[in-house]
């Protein structure tokens, strides 16, 4: 970036940039502690929260009623977060929008960094392939196909992949590289 | 120094690590509901008596959905509608229980609705609402309102009274007590029009 490096940046903007990078760490252990008690943690929980709901008497095309008999146990006896089709446009506009956000930010800090070049737009892409492949698979699995609930877990793993290693490689750089000024 | 290196770098690299597995799993964040009580606890409570269960669904033909919009002003779009019922050893319907949702700009409101045979309500539970709903509709609650609608048939009279102990937030606490009631009348509806005037129970 034309000279102007994470290491040799003034101590004012390494304070914000740290600051930054950990408010945006402790915000994603909130969110782990609000997905674990709200929905779990599994492939199955999150396929469960947002697969659409299907009939339990395998009504056919064309009938207007059916009824079958059934076991009290095949009604849910967790409190399960059912995540239905508004519920999603909420959770997509605002995420799609805060997590670009986040990963804007995240990649504006981390332009500055002095790695290799390729090296750098790999990483800074990680945070938005993984919001798209999140919020993308959220909706796949609603309207397509049960299992694509892999590519939530995979998105929310890639943008952490992404937010890790921008967050290391910056602190590093800002911090301790050699020739960093303070 | 370099064994210290080493060391730290190493360290840094399983607290990454870990840290990277678990707010993977965690970004797949949902927005923060309350689930007040499970669905089969709600069936339960309410289809006290029965000894058999049984799932009935239902799909509305135009002209039903269409009563039920003149009726209520509702839009019952849904594929099917769902009645989970508890019947007795004779196989007579001891009540049946609806799950009735409303997507509020706050989040999804979910109240389970116990009907008896003769369309009226039996029992009513709010069963999920949001972080940010619950404390307005908590008053409510508190005075167990849902039962200030047992015996009414989707005819009666659903407006919320008691809101006055809202500490202020009557305004929303209404609001919300009056989409709980809502919901309950339309569930007594939806029974109404899609199996008893079906004379198919």
């Amino acid at each position: 970036m034309k000279g102007v490096y994470l290491s040799n940046l003034p101590l004012s903007a390494k304070v914000f940039c740290s600051l930054f990078l950990l408010g945006i760490g402790l915000g994603s252990l909130a969110a782990f502690t609000q997905a674990a008690t709200a929905v779990g943690l599994s492939y199955e929980d999150v396929k469960g929260s947002l697969a659409p709901e299907m009939p339990m008497t395998h009504m056919g095309h064309g009938q207007m009623s059916m009824e079958k008999e059934i076991d009290i146990g095949q009604i849910s006896n967790t409190a399960k977060v059912w995540i239905r089709t508004p519920l999603l446009i909420q959770t997509s506009h605002t995420h799609l929008f805060g997590q670009t956000l986040i990963a804007g930010l995240l990649g504006l800090i981390f332009l500055f960094s002095s790695i290799k070049e390729w090296k750098k737009a790999l990483i800074l892409a990680l945070p938005f392939i993984g919001t798209i492949l999140d919020i993308g698979g959220m909706w796949l699995t609603r309207f397509v196909w049960q299992p694509f609930a892999v590519l939530v877990l995979m998105g929310g793993s890639i943008f952490a992949l992404g937010y890790v290693m921008i967050a290391v490689i910056s602190l590093y750089e800002l911090w301790l590289k050699k020739g960093a000024s303070v | 120094m370099k064994k210290y290196k080493q060391f730290m770098l190493l360290t840094g690299f399983m607290l990454c690590f870990s840290f990277t597995v678990q707010t993977g799993i965690t970004l797949a964040h949902i927005t923060p509901p309350v689930v007040l009580i499970s669905d089969r606890d709600a069936v339960l409570s309410m289809t006290q008596g029965a000894k058999k269960f049984f799932v009935r669904e239902v799909r509305l033909k135009p002209e039903e959905r269409e009563a039920l919009r003149k009726e209520l002003g509702w839009q019952a779009d849904e594929e099917f509608y769902r009645f989970y019922l508890g019947r007795d050893d004779q196989g007579k319907i001891v009540a049946a229980v609806a799950f009735m949702t409303e997507f509020t700009i706050h989040g999804p409101v979910r109240v389970a609705v116990g009907l008896g045979p003769d369309g009226k309500v039996k029992g009513a539970k709010v069963v999920e609402l949001t972080e940010e709903t619950y404390p307005w509709l908590k008053p409510l609650l508190d005075q167990d309102f849902t039962q200030n609608y047992i015996g009414l048939d989707s005819h009666g009279n659903f407006t919320v009274v008691g809101a006055g102990q809202a500490g202020g937030q009557e305004n929303m606490t209404l609001f919300y007590g009056q989409i709980v009631a809502n919901l309950i009348q339309r569930a007594a509806a939806l029974f109404d029009i899609a199996v008893l005037k079906r004379g198919d129970i």
